[in-house]
Formats: C-alpha cells, sequence, structure tokens
C-alpha cells in the first residue's frame, strides 16, 4: 500500500514536472514578439523606442539565455514568483492570478455543486418516473448539448437588453466602489445571476442524465435482478443502485471541481466577468508569457490534485483496482 | 436537512471570500531595472487615503464613459503616451496650451500666452494663479524640469533636444526655450501635448521610476483627482478647486468620472443601450441604424457620415517585393479598391472615403488640388485593368489571374489583425475587388504578434493600417508617419512597405523646419511624389466614434446649430484637443 | 506492439456480424434511436444538399442590408447584407465535418492509447496515464495560438485535427477503465485459469463487451468535438477562412446582431449546434439500450 502511494506520488510529480515544463515552453514558442507588441499598444512615439524596448526585454528578463530563463522559473516558482504580466505591466502575475480565483469560485462552485445536486436527484427521479422521464430527458438532453455561450447570449439578450431584469456584464455596477453593505451584495449577487444560470442550465443537464443513465444500467444489472428475485423491497434495491450510480457522478464532480481554477472562458467572456477564463484569452490574445504561464500553472495543479484525490478514494474503496494497477 | 446547511454556509464564505477579495486595497509592485545589472525592488502602495463614505458614485453626478480602456488602467504616467490610463494627460496633467483641430487653432491653457520673441528663442508667459492639487503653485520651474526630462532616454520628447539649446525660467512665470534650430511642426506639436508635471513631486524619485514607473496616485493640475481604478474602470473626482474655475470662468459639473475597460464591442453597445454609459468612444456596429430608428443616441452629424474622422485607413503595399516595387502595380491597387462598398456596407455609412492624399478633412486646407486633379484617383476598375495591361500583367496561362510581365505567377496576400473585425471584412472587400481586375490577393488574418511581426519586419505583401495617423495640428505628424526614414529592419514607427526615396524624406525634413503659412508649398511637392508613386493608398477616414445620450448630461457638442464645437472624446491626446472644453459645456440634466 | 493494438482493433471490428439482424430489429424498436438518428440524418442531408439550394457565395454582399427571413433571403442577411441561409447550409457542412474527423481521430487515438493502457496495466499503463494526463491538463488554447501562428490559414481540417489530438484523453480514460473492469472480472479470470493466452482473452472475451461501447465513445467525442470547434469559433480562434456556425455565431456577436434586433443571424447556427449534438446524446443512449439487452425494456 505505501509502495503503491509512493509510487502514485511520484507519477504525479513527474507529470506535474513535464507539464509545467511544457507550460513554460509552449508560450515561448509563441511566434510574434511581446515586447513590440506591448510598445505598439503602449503606441511609444518613435523617439522613445528603441530605449523602451530594450528595457522591457530586459526587466522581463528576455535577454538571458533560454535555460537560464528556464532556471529563474522554477526558482520564482518555489518563491511563490510568476514573474510580471505584460498585458498588465507592471502587475505580478501572483496578484493579476489571486484577485480573479475568488470569482471563478464564486461563479462556478456554486453553479457545479447546485447543478450536481439537482441534476443527481432529478435524474434518479427520472429513472423511476416515467413522465418525468420522457419531459426531462429530451430537455436534459438539448440543455446538455447547447454551446454555453449561445445559451449565455440568448439569456443576455432576453434578460438582460429586452427585459432589462438584469445587468448583462461585469461582476457588479460601475457606481460602486466594492465594500460591504447589503445593497454591494446585492448588486453583485444581481451580476452573478446570469452568468450562474447560463452554466446551471448546461451542467444540470449533463448530471441529470448521467444519473438517470447509471441509475438504470445499475436496475438492470444482475446484483439487483438478483436481489428482486430475493424479493427485497423496491425501495431498498433503488437506494443501492443510486449508491453505485454515485460513484462516476462523484468522479465527474471531482474533475469538475478540480477545473474551477480554469474558469469557464466561453461564459467569462460572454459576461465579461473578470475570473482567470476571461483573463486568459486576454493573456493569449496579449502574448502576455508569464500570465499564460501562470494561470496554466494554477490550472494544472487544480486538475493533477483533483485527478490524484480520485485515485485514493478508489484504491480505498475498491480494493481491485488497487490489484489491477500493481500488474501481473 | 444537514447537508443543505453545509451548502449555505458554503456559499455565504465563497460571497464573503470575493467580497473581501474585491475590497481589499490595491498593491502595486514595480519592477525596476537599472541599466546594469537588473535588480528587483518591491515598492507597495496603498491607494488614495479614500474617504469611507464614497462608495457610491451617484448616477447623476457621474459621467459615465468607455471607449479608451482595451485593457485595465495600469499606468498614470504622463510620459507613458498611449499606455496612461484615461484623463491621465486632460483631466489630471495639463498642457500649456490647447488645440482645437475643427478652427485649427491652439488655445492657450495653462501658459497665457506664447510667442517667438527672436529667431531662435521662444518665450511662454504662464497664467497667474495656477495651483497644483495640493495648493502648491504652478511655475516656471515646473514648465523647465518637465521640459528637462526630455533628456532622459525613452521620453517621448527626447528628440527635441536634438535641436533645442536650453529652457530656463525668466522669472516665475516666464520660461524661455532656445533652439539650435526651429523645428516649428515639432515644437507646435510638443507645445498642446507636453503635461506639465509638478517638479516638487517628481524631483525627489528616480530617473527610472519617473519614466517608467506607474506613477500611482498621478497629481496634476488638472480638474479631476485620483479616485481609484480597478480592473474594469478608472474613477476620476472633481477638483473643486481647478485655477481655471477662477482664471477662466471654466468649471466641470460631474462629479466623478467613470471610465469603463472595454470587454468587447458586442458588451459595450449593449451597456451604452441599457443606459449605463453616457458617452461612448467605442467603435459600435450598427449605430447608424439605432440613430435611424429613433433610438435616444446622439452623434456629431444627424446622418451620414455621423462621426468626425479621426485618422486615415491606408493599404500599405510592401514596395521591397515584386509585383508592389512597380508603382503601376500600386497605381492599379488604388483604382481598383471599391472604397464604397466599405463605407457602406462594412461601416454602414459611418465612415468617409479617404481623399487621394489620405490628408484628414481637418487638414483639407494642405490638399493641393491641382495636383489631385491632375494625379488623383477613384474606384475604376477600367483604369486599373487598363494600368496593369499598359504595364504588362496579362493572364498568360489563363486562370484567370494575371502573371508579372516577367510571366511569373501573382499570389498576394493582404492582412489584418485576426479579431479586428471591421477591417476583417474590409479586406475581404479589398480582395475580391483585386481579383475582380484580374489581381489574386487573398485575405489573411494573422493574430496581432504575427500581423505586427509582419508589418514591421517588412515580410507582409499588403496590410491595413492607420497607427500614425491621427488627427492632429499639424500634417507633418502624417507625413513623418507615412514617410518615416530611415529604412531600417524593423519598422515600428510608419512607413511600412519601406518606401524608399531620399527626395520625399528630405521633404518631409523641410516640412518640419517650416512655419506653419509656408507649409502649402512643401506639401504640395510631397503629394505630387505620393500621387506619382502611390507608395500607400489611403482609402477611408476612420471615425471619431463617439455616441451619447442626454438622460443624465446634456450640452454635449455637435453639428448643430447652437451646440459647442469641441470634440467628444476620451481617447488619449485628445482631451488636450479641446475635450476638456467639451466637459465644461456638459451640464446635469433636468430629471 | 502498436501493429498488435491496431489489428486487435480491425478484428474488433469484424466482431457484430452474428448479431446484426438482431441489432438493425432492436435498433428500429427504440424510440431514442429512431428520434436521434433522424434528426441527425436531416442535418447531414441538409449538409449535403443545402449548399446546392445555397444561392449565393455566402460572404459575398449580395442583398439589403440587415432584412429579416423573407422569400428570397430565407433566413434574412446578415448586417452586411449578405445571405444567412447561404452561410448556415455551408457552415452546417463544415461542422459537421469538424465533428466526424475530430471525432474520428479523437477516439482512434484513444482506442489504441486506452485499450494498450488498460490491457498491459502495470508501469505501462502509468506511463500512458501520465501521457493522457498531461494532454488532459496541458492549455488547448495556448496550444491552439501557436498552431494558428504557424499555419498562415487555418482551415476546418487543421480545427478537426487539433480537436482530435487534444479530446482523445478522455476516450482513453474511458477504455482503459472498461478494458480494466473487464480484465478482472470473474469470467477473463475463468479464462485466464484455462491458460488462454492474453491476445484470445481480448479478442473473445473483452472485445464484445467494448465494441458497442467503442461506437458510442465515437458519438459522444462526435458531439464533443462539433461543441469544442463551436467554442473555439466563438472566441475567435476558429478557421480563417470559410464558414462554420461557431463563425456565423461569433460574427453575429461581433456585429451585434441581437442588439440591432437581427435574431435570423445569432439563433439558428446555436440552435443547430445544440439540435445535432442532442441528436448525437440520445442517438448514444438509444444505442447503449439496442447493444446493451438489459436496458431494452425500459
Amino acid at each position: 500500500m505505501v509502495r503503491y502511494l509512493g509510487r502514485k506520488i511520484f507519477i504525479y510529480l513527474l507529470t506535474f514536472f513535464v507539464a509545467v515544463t511544457i507550460d513554460w515552453l509552449i508560450p515561448r514558442f509563441m511566434p510574434g514578439d511581446p515586447i513590440g507588441m506591448l510598445l505598439s499598444r503602449i503606441g511609444s512615439r518613435p523617439e522613445a523606442f528603441k530605449y523602451l524596448y530594450t528595457y522591457y526585454v530586459q526587466a522581463f528578463q528576455l535577454d538571458v539565455p533560454l535555460w537560464q530563463q528556464y532556471v529563474n522559473f522554477w526558482k520564482g516558482l518555489f518563491q511563490g514568483d510568476l514573474g510580471v504580466s505584460i498585458w498588465m505591466y507592471p502587475q505580478p502575475v501572483m496578484t493579476i492570478i489571486r484577485r480573479a480565483i475568488p470569482y471563478d469560485i464564486f461563479l462556478l462552485l456554486p453553479a457545479i455543486l447546485l447543478s450536481w445536486f439537482a441534476g443527481n436527484h432529478v435524474g434518479a427521479l427520472a429513472a423511476r418516473i416515467r413522465w418525468l422521464d420522457n419531459t426531462i430527458l429530451p430537455l436534459g438532453y438539448l440543455l446538455t448539448a447547447t454551446p454555453y455561450m449561445w445559451l449565455a447570449l440568448v439569456l443576455v439578450w432576453f434578460l438582460g437588453n429586452q427585459t432589462n431584469l438584469f445587468p448583462i456584464a461585469g461582476a457588479y455596477s460601475p457606481q460602486y466602489r466594492p465594500h460591504l453593505s447589503l445593497t454591494f451584495i446585492l448588486d453583485v449577487l444581481h451580476h452573478w445571476f446570469l452568468p450562474f444560470l447560463s452554466l446551471f442550465l448546461v451542467m444540470f443537464g449533463g448530471w441529470a442524465i448521467g444519473m438517470r443513465n447509471m441509475i438504470i444500467y445499475e436496475l438492470e444489472s444482475d446484483y439487483s435482478r438478483y436481489l428482486e428475485a430475493l424479493g427485497t423491497p423496491q425501495y431498498l434495491i433503488r437506494r443501492y443502485a443510486f449508491r453505485n450510480a454515485m460513484l462516476p457522478q462523484i468522479t465527474g464532480l471531482a474533475l469538475q471541481l478540480g477545473g474551477i481554477v480554469a474558469g469557464a472562458v466561453a461564459t467569462e467572456v460572454v459576461f465579461a466577468y473578470p475570473g482567470i477564463g476571461y483573463i486568459i484569452l486576454n493573456a493569449v490574445q496579449n502574448k502576455d508569457y508569464f500570465l499564460v504561464q501562470g494561470c496554466f500553472l494554477f490550472i494544472i495543479l487544480g486538475v493533477l490534485i483533483a485527478n490524484f484525490l480520485i485515485d485514493l478514494v478508489y484504491v480505498l474503496v475498491d480494493p481491485r483496482t488497487r490489484l489491477g494497477m500493481t500488474g501481473e | 436537512m444537514s447537508r443543505k446547511l453545509t451548502f449555505v454556509v458554503l456559499s455565504a464564505l465563497v460571497v464573503g471570500s470575493l467580497l473581501l477579495a474585491a475590497c481589499q486595497p490595491q498593491t502595486v509592485t514595480v519592477t525596476v531595472v537599472q541599466t546594469a545589472p537588473p535588480v528587483k525592488e518591491t515598492i507597495v502602495i496603498t491607494p488614495t487615503p479614500a474617504p469611507a463614505a464614497e462608495v457610491v458614485y451617484p448616477r447623476n453626478e457621474t459621467l459615465y464613459t468607455s471607449g479608451k480602456q482595451w485593457g485595465p488602467p495600469t499606468s498614470w504616467n504622463p510620459l507613458q503616451t498611449g499606455a496612461y490610463a484615461m484623463g491621465v494627460i486632460g483631466l489630471c496633467y495639463e498642457t500649456l496650451f490647447l488645440f482645437d483641430p475643427l478652427k485649427g487653432e491652439y488655445i492657450p491653457w495653462l501658459a497665457e500666452s506664447g510667442k517667438f520673441v527672436s529667431d531662435l528663442v521662444y518665450e511662454v508667459k504662464l497664467r497667474d494663479g495656477i495651483q497644483w492639487q495640493d495648493g502648491k503653485p504652478l511655475t516656471a520651474a515646473d514648465v523647465v524640469y518637465t521640459f528637462e526630462l526630455g533628456k532622459l532616454p525613452g521620453v517621448y520628447y527626447a528628440g527635441l533636444w536634438n535641436w533645442m539649446e536650453k529652457v530656463e525660467a525668466v522669472d516665475d512665470l516666464t520660461v524661455r526655450f532656445t533652439f539650435k534650430e526651429v523645428r516649428y511642426q515639432s515644437w507646435y506639436n510638443l507645445l498642446y501635448s507636453v503635461a506639465i508635471v509638478p517638479k516638487h513631486v517628481w524631483e525627489g524619485r528616480s530617473d527610472e521610476e519617473n519614466v517608467n514607473g506607474p506613477n500611482l496616485p498621478p497629481m496634476g493640475s488638472g480638474a479631476y483627482m485620483y479616485e481609484t481604478h480597478s480592473e474594469e474602470r478608472m474613477v476620476w473626482k472633481r477638483n473643486d478647486n481647478w485655477w481655471a474655475t477662477k482664471l477662466l470662468g471654466r468649471s466641470v459639473a460631474p462629479k466623478y468620472i467613470v471610465d469603463l475597460v472595454n470587454p468587447s464591442n458586442n458588451v459595450a453597445l449593449g451597456r451604452f443601450l441599457k443606459g449605463e454609459v453616457d458617452l461612448s468612444n467605442n467603435f459600435l456596429p450598427g449605430i447608424a441604424t439605432l440613430v435611424e430608428g429613433g433610438y435616444p443616441v446622439k452623434t456629431w452629424y444627424d446622418d451620414a457620415p455621423y462621426m468626425l474622422s479621426a485618422n486615415t485607413a491606408f493599404l500599405f503595399m510592401n514596395t521591397t517585393k515584386k509585383p508592389m516595387d512597380d508603382p503601376d502595380f500600386r497605381k492599379a491597387m488604388a483604382y481598383a479598391v471599391n472604397v464604397d462598398e466599405i463605407v457602406t456596407k462594412v461601416y454602414g455609412n459611418i465612415v468617409q472615403k479617404a481623399d487621394p492624399t489620405g490628408l484628414l478633412p481637418t487638414w483639407a486646407q494642405y490638399v493641393d488640388k491641382a495636383v489631385v486633379d491632375e494625379l488623383g484617383f477613384s474606384y475604376n476598375p477600367d483604369q486599373a485593368k487598363r494600368i496593369l495591361d499598359q504595364a504588362g500583367y496579362k493572364d498568360v496561362d489563363g486562370d484567370g489571374f494575371r502573371e508579372a510581365p516577367d510571366g511569373s505567377k501573382i499570389e498576394l496576400k493582404i492582412m489584418v489583425p485576426f479579431g479586428w473585425t471591421d477591417w476583417m471584412e474590409s479586406i475581404r472587400v479589398v480582395a475580391s475587388s483585386a481579383q475582380a481586375v484580374g489581381i489574386n490577393l487573398q485575405p489573411d488574418f494573422p493574430d496581432f504578434g504575427g500581423y505586427w511581426d509582419q508589418l514591421t519586419g517588412g515580410t507582409f505583401d499588403m496590410a491595413i493600417n492607420n497607427f500614425g495617423s491621427q488627427m492632429s495640428d499639424t500634417p507633418y505628424t502624417f507625413y513623418s508617419w507615412l514617410f518615416r526614414s530611415p529604412i531600417e529592419a524593423s519598422m515600428p514607427n510608419g512607413n511600412f512597405g519601406r518606401y524608399d526615396n531620399p527626395e520625399v524624406f528630405a521633404l518631409v525634413d523641410e516640412l518640419d523646419k517650416t512655419p506653419k503659412e509656408k507649409m502649402a508649398a512643401v506639401i504640395s511637392k510631397i503629394q505630387r511624389i505620393q500621387l506619382t508613386d502611390m507608395p500607400a493608398v489611403p482609402l477611408w477616414y476612420n471615425g471619431l466614434w463617439a455616441q451619447w445620450q442626454d438622460a443624465y448630461w446634456t450640452g454635449w457638442p455637435s453639428a448643430a446649430e447652437g451646440a459647442s464645437k469641441y470634440l467628444p472624446c476620451t481617447w488619449n491626446g485628445y482631451w488636450n484637443m479641446t475635450a476638456i472644453l467639451m466637459l465644461t459645456e456638459l451640464k446635469p440634466a433636468q430629471q | 506492439m502498436e501493429r498488435e493494438v491496431l489489428q486487435e482493433v480491425e478484428e474488433l471490428k469484424q466482431l457484430p456480424r452474428p448479431i446484426r439482424s438482431e441489432f438493425v430489429y432492436f435498433a428500429w424498436r427504440n424510440t431514442k434511436l429512431r428520434i436521434g438518428v433522424s434528426i441527425l440524418l436531416l442535418f447531414v442531408i441538409f449538409a449535403i444538399v443545402g449548399p446546392f439550394f445555397a444561392k449565393y457565395d455566402p460572404h459575398a454582399y449580395i442583398g439589403p442590408m440587415g432584412a429579416p427571413p423573407s422569400r428570397e433571403y430565407w433566413m434574412g442577411t446578415t448586417t452586411f447584407g449578405q445571405d444567412v441561409f447561404s452561410q448556415f447550409a455551408h457552415g452546417t457542412r463544415s461542422t459537421l465535418i469538424v465533428g466526424v474527423l475530430g471525432g474520428c481521430l479523437g477516439t482512434m487515438i484513444g482506442i489504441l492509447i486506452g485499450l494498450f493502457s488498460g490491457y498491459r496495466g502495470g508501469l505501462v499503463d502509468e506511463f500512458l496515464n501520465m501521457i493522457t494526463n498531461i494532454v488532459l491538463i496541458i492549455p488547448t488554447l495556448a496550444v491552439l495560438i501557436i498552431i494558428a501562428t504557424y499555419l498562415e490559414v487555418r482551415g476546418i481540417l487543421t480545427q478537426s485535427v487539433f480537436i482530435g489530438c487534444t479530446a482523445w484523453p478522455w476516450a482513453a480514460r474511458a477504455i482503459r477503465a472498461q478494458t480494466f473492469s473487464l480484465r478482472v472480472r470473474e469470467f477473463v479470470d475463468l479464462a485466464r485459469m484455462s491458460g488462454r493466452n492474453s491476445l484470445n482473452i481480448i479478442l473473445t472475451e473483452i472485445a464484445p463487451n467494448m465494441m458497442s461501447y467503442l461506437l458510442l465513445v465515437f458519438i459522444l467525442q462526435f458531439g464533443g468535438a462539433v461543441l469544442n470547434a463551436a467554442t473555439l469559433d466563438f472566441i475567435g480562434l476558429g478557421p480563417t477562412r470559410g464558414v462554420s456556425l461557431g463563425l456565423i455565431m461569433n460574427n453575429a456577436v461581433l456585429w451585434a446582431a441581437l442588439q440591432l434586433g437581427q435574431w435570423w443571424w445569432l439563433l439558428p447556427p446555436g440552435a443547430a449546434i445544440a439540435a445535432i449534438v442532442g441528436a448525437l446524446y440520445i442517438t448514444n443512449v438509444g444505442l447503449d439500450e439496442v447493444f446493451n439487452p438489459k436496458l431494452r425494456e425500459m
């Protein structure tokens, strides 16, 4: 067991190392000169251009050899220093990410958890009740098949622009300075609702269908039949089925939660919601090496940790898996 | 039950963490790099101690604007032209003069007057009684300090010191500039674009910080003081002791100005239609439809072209590549492009077709009509075909496209940055226009980085660009961009097509040294060369995108009779082109 | 080794013959399958035939600007006066192509890695699993940007390849898990105890149980590819040339179609994507029920 865990941890560390290295390499392979872009955006006058160019190249330490940049990157990483953003120069990447992550958590955590609870319950019900199955199933399929941004846009149009019920962009109204008061909290929630709803609806469809199918699988499985034959009460069989069906759903939930830091790019872009997804797109468009790299580092961490936890749970829950994994 | 409770608690925690995060003071870390070994030091700047009460910017006391910020505000340094946050020069820091492009006049601002007292000496008299926002007087010493900053490398007016001898304070209110050689055009341009900074705040800081630091919080002499900023906006607060109220009887009505960062044109339009923005300087597709449709939206003109013209979009052709090195080919392109289709279909008539010289309407007086009549062009595909035929571009292999006179195939690309939607549509039109006269030209949409590399590196075939053609006080800025010299490995400041003609370079240089009243003759010579060689084709004038609504503020400028004629524009460089005066005309709407 | 796996896949394909007639019978009786396949067929036929009915070049400015649907312009025109129907017809075609190509590629890679990984177990599995994980977490967006800038023109083919190359980890995982769970089932153990070799076991014991599963995986990859393509198109990383449903949406948003009341420009492409992907999912469940006799009663 200890040996097995040790090997797992080693593999995960290796994965982390390789992924982070690739993460570091990727922006550097981007064609296009980030400093040139920065200066073109600044609109620097010709007189200052050359000076500023060398200045920024030094400021971002892009003048040292690649291997040195790589070493510097790891050194900085262990000190929690991810460098300085080019797009939002001179803010440190860490500051930008720290500011954005709460928005992702605030938007995605409720969307994922609520849709998970609601989806599982409705899905389980649908597996039992015919009419519910006939209504929920098509609706669920339609929802989960809808492109996030399209649903978001339609919501913005109806509830934002046509009926004026909700604001269409941002995390809070421009007339407020963030502070603790009921009006401000309500304003934040008001802005949060539409992006939340668009995510919730699409996710809900997915969970509900997953659960419904899973339960039906379980109900039709050998052990259910066997229990039935033995005269076990229906509700008990259903409870077993529900419990077994939950396992893959929990895996899915863990993976979704691990991906929270990645934000929801399309939704955040539609609503101009300042989470990581929104930042990533801007960073990529602005060739911001350091910001891209920083954001992806967090995503890698999130996904790896979620995976690791799932592995752990599986090993603890299902000894067969453990045996299988150690090979012949 | 307990599960539900957990969830409620969890959500509450999440909301709480978010609020806390939002309320944290802004910490800005500045990376300072000395020229020798890079040293990092961290300066923690807490925002201006804001009175706790001001957490709401009341709708009827606040002017909401958008259109300038395409990313979060990150700099408040007036030396970083283009990078500084909306209003840093104009609202906060001010210039000696303003320039009114519609009248072509300089308006004394911090300066009371200014003139050449001899051939090489220019003297500025400052107004008496101007104060910085911290209460200290603004004197000649500040002006001298500001211009001497130009000796530091990296300051945009560093070039000034190539031809200026010295600047000195004669007394508290008089500044004397002595030149080695007068470059009239550059000089007058600087007079209304260099923002005067407070010596007593700046002299204590390192040069490095003065040139490259974010300068937060900014402290100037203007009508607005730094209030706060965030990822999504910039907030200015009225300076109730603004000198112009006392000295000029001008005051500004909005207590706050909140400038919103643009996430996208689409969101900008949505916000504007919801009445969340008073003045939008975004390019809003379909705005003409809304104006026509009776939406309560106002623009400078009531009908086409709706907007003033702000800059010229050029078709640049790489003159170092075949066949763009052939003036005949370039001329044929000029005749081939169906600009009207771009104007009407792509832009819905909110832009205007450019003059063959490319000079903005505000520079119309410099267009040499005789030269244009003789050499000018307009959309005429037949003429384009004729020119190509005569020059030997013929379709030899029968594939529908012409080959070069030497028989080689012509396969060209025209590029604009991906995502620049109006330009993307425009080059589709340009490409199909070219194909219509038998030139195999395909649209290409690299991302901005690729676009910029190809454009400045001289590896592109054709491209659209307008960066340096902005409205200003002198066509010199326009020509020095269009005919930037010398030709170098990287050309980030104009002349992207690398058109190499010492004659025109000399003329542009001469133009700089020519006083206003003698400019026409020089410009006429430039225009003759320009229209003969056609190094780049002016296509259309991009608009001074501006649309506003009356719900909270009235007194907007417009072409209408009786309305003021100041520029309704928040872009960098426009506050000192009378936009600040536009602001002083605004009044709260009757609620 | 790889060839061996390929062979396995080849042989897997030939397996369902004995159950074919039964399959068709149950397939026809399954409502979900009927509905899903009908909708899909509708779109496939439209994608094939539609462009021939489209009278105009999808990019040409041919009509009045921003006109609502009419007899002349069946689905209205864009803000520039392009025919939305022509765009829609061509767009549906390329969207389906991206879905099929991307889905195929994703499934193929997934099968290779998944079978191999699940079959071999041990260190090989750990290693392949690591690769899967790395691909899973590597920022697809950034990779796309690089590809985008290196390839001067991004077409739908590039997009399909890209989607296929980044979407396979899910398939690989699912197939690996399936192989895995089958591998430790009692009947496999029995077979193993009877002394048959591994390949034989895979072909006779594991594969029949996998066949249907692979088809299901493909359908999910297909749907995923369509959605992924739409997202990429929407955030401006789609093909630089051509039309697709995602690109139509992207353009409609950039030119503020909804705010200007031009719903006919934005709504149809999104609805079509939802319908296509929804139909795929329904087909998936339907097939599942057909393949899995235990589920048929439902």
